[in-house]
């Protein structure tokens, strides 16, 4: 079957964060100063990494190191959620890569110096593939809030890091998930970057409710709009 | 519907996400055909201070021409040696390393690699394409073409030794590299 002509166009710039974010310094000497310059697409940019025949598999399930493994410290969550097109069509096979501090705001990496406690049950990091639908579902540990010490002042709310290997060169996506009614919503650099309120709920999962039985854990959803529409067919 | 915003891909992109993906030249323990080569450089913000901790990810035809991907129409013959994508991240001194083969050209797209930037202070990936030629000039691509010919030296990869080319990418001020609308 050959795979649909997908148009995409240049992200307006209603939909996204501000290019320069006042008293976070690093937007202004890394962001280019010449305006950026249109190009046409060719074969090149509307193919991409046929993704997930280039990654080992990777868990679900950051909440513990192995499936017979204890779960780490903190609330027991659910992700789920959903990614399409503009269109609205579902985008299956797409990869999804996540990563988060622990419950107590500690990531696995070098670049952390912050003084929390790293969780040894924690794998901190997930990857997967949408299924026909699109669909996905991690299960994680709710993180916790952590300052950027170069700052001084500015302490990150709880939030998840998603990156996606969607159908093309195009459609590659990376973003930050926020906790709905954390009060450090209110003052995050980035989160606060958006022009409009539709623009802020975007970042932010919707609660979806608890479940119980096997698996105790509060249930946290967002679905993802990749660039892209097919195109329409030219008529006879 | 409208398109879900961009973030920034912070300083914690885990380090597992990247291992193993700086060499394009094996694939499913076959060897990619071709001439394999490095691609290094710099990636520098303003006032040429190196950017640690970015990654660089980038897609390319193999050598000859051909993508893995259904829309090519050729994706039959692809090469099962060559991966097509990978990712590095910079080092202290802003360093990127990988190692690919000399893409083929294809219709009239001559050699060539989509490159995306992903840093801190970035709230969106910046996308650029470097090209393979000696001779920046008289290069004709239709995506090189809307470059101002000024500036379109920047976007050539320096030949450094047979098999070694070099790509600085400066993301803003003197010698600032082009990069595309996105």
């Amino acid at each position: 079957m050959p795979a649909p002509r997908i148009d995409y166009q240049p992200y307006d710039d209603g939909t996204q964060l501000a290019r320069y974010i006042d008293r976070y310094p690093l937007s202004f000497t890394r962001t280019p100063s010449a305006p950026l310059i249109p190009r046409p697409l060719t074969l090149s940019e509307l193919t991409g990494p046929a993704a997930q025949d280039l990654f080992p598999a990777g868990s679900m399930d950051l909440s513990r190191i192995a499936a017979d493994a204890p779960r780490a410290t903190g609330q027991l969550i659910q992700i789920s959620g959903r990614i399409t097109d503009e269109d609205g069509s579902p985008i299956p096979g797409a990869v999804i890569e996540i990563w988060q501090a622990n419950s107590a705001g500690k990531y696995i990496h070098e670049a952390d110096r912050h003084n929390a406690p790293v969780d040894p049950n924690f794998t901190g990091e997930g990857r997967l593939v949408t299924d026909a639908e699109g669909q996905f579902q991690f299960f994680s540990i709710k993180p916790g809030a952590y300052p950027v010490l170069e700052s001084g002042w500015w302490w990150r709310p709880p939030h998840i890091h998603f990156s996606i290997l969607g159908r093309s060169w195009m459609d590659r996506f990376v973003t930050q998930i926020f906790f709905p009614g954390e009060p450090l919503n209110e003052t995050d650099l980035l989160l606060n970057a958006v022009p409009d309120r539709d623009v802020r709920e975007r970042l932010i999962f919707q609660f979806e409710g608890t479940s119980m039985g096997e698996v105790n854990a509060m249930g946290f959803r967002r679905d993802f709009v990749l660039r892209g529409r097919r195109q329409t067919p030219a008529l006879d | 519907m409208a398109v879900s915003p961009y973030c920034t891909i912070g300083p914690y992109f885990p380090a597992s996400f990247v291992e193993g993906g700086q060499d394009l030249t094996r694939f499913r323990r076959a060897s990619a055909r071709g001439q394999h080569i490095a691609l290094s450089g710099r990636i520098l913000q303003e006032g040429g201070a190196p950017t640690r901790n970015s990654i660089l990810e980038i897609w390319q035809a193999d050598a000859n021409g051909i993508f893995r991907h259904p829309l090519d129409p050729r994706c039959g013959d692809a090469d099962p040696g060559f991966a097509g994508w990978g990712r590095a991240r910079t080092d202290a001194e802003g360093w990127y390393r990988i190692r690919t083969v000399v893409p083929g050209s294809y219709s009239d797209r001559c050699p060539h690699a989509n490159l995306m930037i992903l840093a801190i202070g970035l709230t969106r990936r910046l996308v650029t394409t470097v090209f393979f030629a000696d001779e920046p000039d008289t290069t004709r691509d239709p995506v090189l073409d809307r470059v101002d010919a000024a500036v379109r030296s920047r976007l050539f990869a320096k030949r450094e030794k047979p098999d070694a080319y070099r790509f600085d990418i400066i993301l803003r001020g003197e010698g600032e590299t082009p990069f595309f609308l996105d």
